[in-house]
């Protein structure tokens, strides 16, 4: 019988069962006898020039190729802008609403209209470096040259969220965000005195000064305690900072690191899934970034409710 | 032992001994939110909410084992 009529006859499975064994074949062949090395992962950004004694490294060209597509997006959403929005300014509509109700419902409506702006753009710049980092070129297109015994590649663009300055700058951001609403919100002594908080000490040492010992020294002791306890949230708050750059940094470098390793290991198919699950990633890490700093603001803007 | 060896086999011991806390805290979480929405499914929104973000705190701990592992194999 020809190979029409075989074909004609077997199942739709066994025919996908065929097909994906002969690419998986194909592959392996490829893998085994046609090999490349293993790519050498570089964590520190490679520089690729000076510009008058600051180093442009390919991270930092990839976050402006990020704020020009994001630019260059919003421009044409709302060139011509209608009450009943179609097309991108609908799309980019459905971003900007979604994103405001998610706000809105942590931090209540009038709280969460003065925390957008800056969440707001928290979130779409780290999903916006997190998903264009994806775009095929990135880490793939670069100057190739001999290193240590095996091919390296510098790589012109490198998804921005892989250099430790680019999480760090937004957790710098998202503190000096957090603790100015806090400020803003509650009085500077008011604020202040959750890290600082002498009232317990100073209160006990006017007791024993007017001669009531025992409730002085009462007072003194848990002045004590107060005034660790207040150095304590003032690290813990320090803390955030190097949780919010280590977590984007880290999520963003491994799934890097994945993805290089696994088109090396077995190309084209081994590496699909792990595509779709760094997509989700880079959504899910942008999130967080937002939601944390959100619920930090708003734990600091109603923090002296009980006190 | 060399301390070629001794990186890499600290590199392994990070990542795997890194993971096991965070590994019981997400699935600790999972349970408590799984729960709660069984109880009350109308409350999903908060829920889910609340979950992810405390599984973003846990799962912060396992990136801070996986950093000292990748520091450990490709800058040491």
């Amino acid at each position: 019988m020809s190979i029409k009529r075989l074909w004609s006859r077997i199942g739709r499975w066994p025919r996908i069962g065929i097909i994906a064994l002969a690419c998986f074949g194909l592959i392996a062949v490829g893998r085994l006898y046609f090999g490349t090395a293993q790519p050498h992962v570089n964590l520190p950004p490679e520089q690729l020039w000076h510009a008058g004694g600051f180093p442009i490294t390919n991270t930092m060209l990839a976050s402006w190729f990020t704020i020009v597509v994001l630019g260059v997006l919003c421009y044409f959403a709302t060139r011509r802008m209608e009450l009943v929005p179609r097309g991108l300014q609908n799309v980019m509509e459905a971003l900007v609403e979604g994103l405001a109700n998610f706000v809105d419902s942590v931090a209540g409506k009038e709280n969460g209209r003065k925390f957008f702006p800056v969440l707001a753009t928290i979130f779409i710049f780290v999903l916006a470096n997190a998903w264009l980092s994806m775009l095929p070129g990135f880490m793939s297109i670069g100057l190739v040259h001999e290193a240590e015994g095996h091919t390296a590649i510098v790589p012109f663009f490198r998804g921005a969220n892989t250099d430790v300055n680019v999480p760090l700058a937004l957790a710098l951001v998202s503190f000096v965000f957090v603790e100015y609403w806090g400020f803003k919100a509650n009085g500077f002594r008011s604020y202040a005195s959750k890290f600082v908080n002498v009232s317990r000490s100073v209160g006990g040492v006017k007791k024993l000064l007017r001669g009531r010992f025992k409730q002085g020294v009462g007072g003194m002791l848990g002045g004590i305690i107060d005034i660790f306890v207040g150095f304590v949230e003032f690290i813990s708050e320090l803390i955030r900072v190097v949780s919010f750059t280590f977590r984007l940094f880290g999520n963003m470098t491994a799934g890097e690191i994945l993805i290089f390793s696994l088109i090396f290991l077995l190309p084209w198919m081994a590496v699909i899934p792990f595509y779709g699950l760094e997509l989700f990633l880079g959504f899910i890490q942008a999130l967080i970034f937002c939601g944390l700093s959100l619920v930090f603001v708003v734990m600091a803007v109603s923090s002296h409710s009980e006190h | 032992m060399e301390a070629e060896s001794m990186k890499l086999l600290a590199a392994a011991i990070a990542i795997g001994a890194g993971a096991l806390g965070p590994g019981l805290g997400i699935g600790m979480l999972g349970y408590g939110a799984m729960q709660a929405l069984g109880r009350n499914p109308e409350a999903r929104g908060p829920i889910m909410t609340n979950m992810i973000l405390a599984i973003a705190f846990c799962e912060a701990i396992a990136i801070y084992a996986l950093i000292v592992s990748i520091m450990l194999i490709f800058i040491a």
